[in-house]
């Protein structure tokens, strides 16, 4: 246990003297800051529209009061999701990688196993780092898109809205956590790094680029900008009547995407902040009824990623002959 | 002229031995080759569901897919362009400034009468080369599916339209080839000189789009570029930021060639724009002094 401490605090060390990391984390930082800010903005000129169309009926001595554009707070953090989605797990890849490879390259393995540590303390150690590492990441994350939607949209948060927000930093977390402990594992089971960082690549563009891309653009409500059904002026419960009839297509779309771990992590987090319209101000209860495949689906990934980081990242793998 | 060539053969051979490039590729090309079939499969059940809806009486609006061309089948290509395409031209490129910086080969290669602008040329030229070998085989799978999907041969028209969405998607990808060039030059760790230009691209098809037209980063994986928000201060972003995507930029351009009537814009504004940042990058690399290329790596 001791072992397991001192090799997390010794990689929590090096994590924060890395200015490359800090660079990269900081360039996520912003890239989230700006989406909440872009879509504080769009609802702002969404909102100055609707006071000149408002002004221009009155003028035009109408009595009628359109319903005014409502803004729900958690719905601003829509890109800030996808850029964690897409980005942080790129920048997470690069972090489990790093924690290995420096080892590799600096060949201080030797050094470290003629210390009397136990047979998992290295793993433990350096994936014990990398959560703490994640979720002090995460809170500042959090923190700073929470603020920038009080400051710049201008938002009041209730006590569930706070929860949300909790529950989606706890997703957030696991998920940014599983992909750097993939790529742990990946590092430490390669022969040589270079194999691990592309299994890790090609691994990062198929599960959160392509797959959740293909599913996309099989869903025939996108094939129509502004969507077909709203194209073809077809309300809801005729649409889903009309779809019934092709369930064949849309079980293998679906299928498709859900074997995205990305999309599971999309589902339940869109759910969690209202940004699904069909979730919007329900009870967490209703949310969990809904989603919770998705959320166990997410959380049984970044288990067994953390347990593929634990049992690859051993003596006999990591001091093997490398080519 | 002949160490150019003779840069651009090494160039070539040392990619086909290369492992994540080729990686790289297979996944671009198995990509490309099943994009035609997902456009098809999808069309065709729009175009059923349309018909359902018809036969319901729910609706008189038109097919609307009636009028597409038979290229419209080749917009998902774009897609995979900006994603696999631009990764995979990065990765070619910081693995090629690498190579001879981590086998320490520079130094011999420098010392035989060849000039630091000839021999970037060459890894350009070399690259490149490998790259248009790629997209004309990718080519020739778009207009065999295409074909084989719309049951007629692609005729002349249509096919010198795809000859030049690919010739413009050379452009685009020896664009992020430089980059890769560059930071595999300028960066001191490889994790770095990879990590640096797939920010940059990141940045370049998901921020800069998002500020000016307020798309979320997931709908940018869409092939047809964002809508701009009118009013408020989206319009002076958008003008502003928009000729930096350079992403957006080529969706327009491959959109307007590729005859789909969702995209408008400038052909030639955004050809320019294509255009222009792999000349930016052209010229910043050959300008690269002897001392900076023999910089060496901390790992």
């Amino acid at each position: 246990m001791t072992s397991t401490l001192v090799i997390a605090r010794k990689e929590l060390l090096d994590l924060r003297r890395n200015r490359f990391l800090l660079a990269i984390l900081g360039f996520v930082l912003v890239a989230v800051v700006i989406s909440v800010v872009v879509s504080a903005t769009q609802f702002g000129t969404k909102l100055d529209d609707y006071n000149t169309y408002l002004d221009a009926l009155r003028a035009a001595g109408s009595t009628t009061t359109p319903a005014a554009p409502q803004l729900f707070p958690l719905q601003l953090l829509r890109g800030s999701i996808e850029y964690l989605e897409i980005l942080g797990a790129l920048f997470a890849i690069v972090m489990g990688y790093g924690t290995i490879a420096k080892e590799k390259q600096r060949a201080t393995l030797q050094l470290i196993y003629s210390r009397p540590i136990s047979r998992y303390s290295l793993a433990a150690g350096k994936l014990l780092a990398l959560a703490v590492a994640w979720l002090i990441a995460v809170a500042v994350i959090f923190g700073a898109v929470t603020a920038t939607v009080a400051i710049v949209g201008h938002a009041t948060f209730a006590p569930i809205d706070v929860q949300r927000l909790l529950v989606a930093a706890a997703t957030a977390w696991a998920y940014l956590l599983m992909w750097s402990a993939l790529a742990l594992g990946l590092a430490s089971s390669a022969r040589r790094l270079s194999t691990a960082l592309i299994v890790a690549l090609v691994l990062w563009l198929t599960v959160v680029l392509i797959i959740p891309q293909i599913g996309d653009t099989m869903d025939p409500d996108n094939q129509v900008p502004g969507g077909l059904f709203k194209s073809l002026q077809i309300a809801k419960p005729d649409e889903q009547a009309v779809l019934a009839n092709f369930a064949g297509f849309d079980s293998v779309r679906n299928g498709l995407e859900v074997s995205s771990i990305t999309k599971h992590y999309e589902r339940f987090t869109f759910a969690v902040l209202g940004i699904k319209d069909q979730y919007n101000q329900q009870p967490l209860a209703a949310v969990w009824t809904g989603t919770w495949n998705n959320a166990v689906s997410m959380w049984l990934a970044a288990l067994l990623a953390a347990a593929f980081a634990i049992f690859t990242t051993t003596r006999r793998k990591l001091l093997r002959r490398t080519t | 002229m002949t160490t150019v060539l003779t840069m651009a053969r090494q160039e070539l051979v040392a990619l086909r031995r290369e492992r994540l490039p080729l990686v790289l590729l297979i996944v671009f090309v198995v990509m490309v080759s099943v994009s035609s079939l997902i456009g098809w499969l999808t069309n065709t059940t729009v175009s059923n569901v349309w018909q359902k809806t018809v036969e319901a009486g729910l609706t008189q609006a038109p097919n609307p897919f009636t009028d597409v061309s038979a290229l419209y089948y080749a917009r998902n290509t774009v897609i995979y362009l900006v994603l696999i395409g631009a990764l995979m031209a990065i990765v070619v490129g910081v693995t090629s400034a690498m190579r001879d910086r981590k086998a320490r080969t520079l130094d011999l290669v420098l010392s035989r009468p060849i000039s630091v602008p000839a021999y970037l040329l060459g890894k350009l030229v070399g690259i490149g080369a490998w790259l248009a070998m790629i997209l004309a085989l990718v080519a020739v799978i778009s207009w065999t599916s295409i074909s084989v999907i719309t049951g007629a041969a692609l005729g002349p028209g249509e096919s010198a339209r795809l000859v030049a969405f690919y010739a413009v998607a050379w452009l685009l990808l020896q664009a992020f080839v430089t980059l890769g060039l560059l930071s595999g030059i300028y960066s001191a760790r490889e994790t770095t000189a990879l990590l640096v230009p797939i920010s940059i691209w990141s940045v370049v098809a998901f921020v800069l789009p998002q500020i000016g037209t307020s798309a979320n980063p997931v709908s940018l994986l869409n092939p047809v570029p964002s809508v701009i928000v009118p009013g408020g201060a989206f319009d002076t972003l958008n003008t502003v930021l928009s000729p930096l995507s350079v992403t957006e930029e080529f969706k327009t351009a491959s959109g307007l060639i590729l005859g789909n009537p969702e995209v408008t814009g400038s052909l030639p504004l955004s050809l320019f724009v294509i255009v222009l940042a792999f000349a930016v990058g052209a010229i910043v690399l050959l300008a690269t002094n002897r001392d900076r290329i023999r910089g060496a790596l901390r790992d």
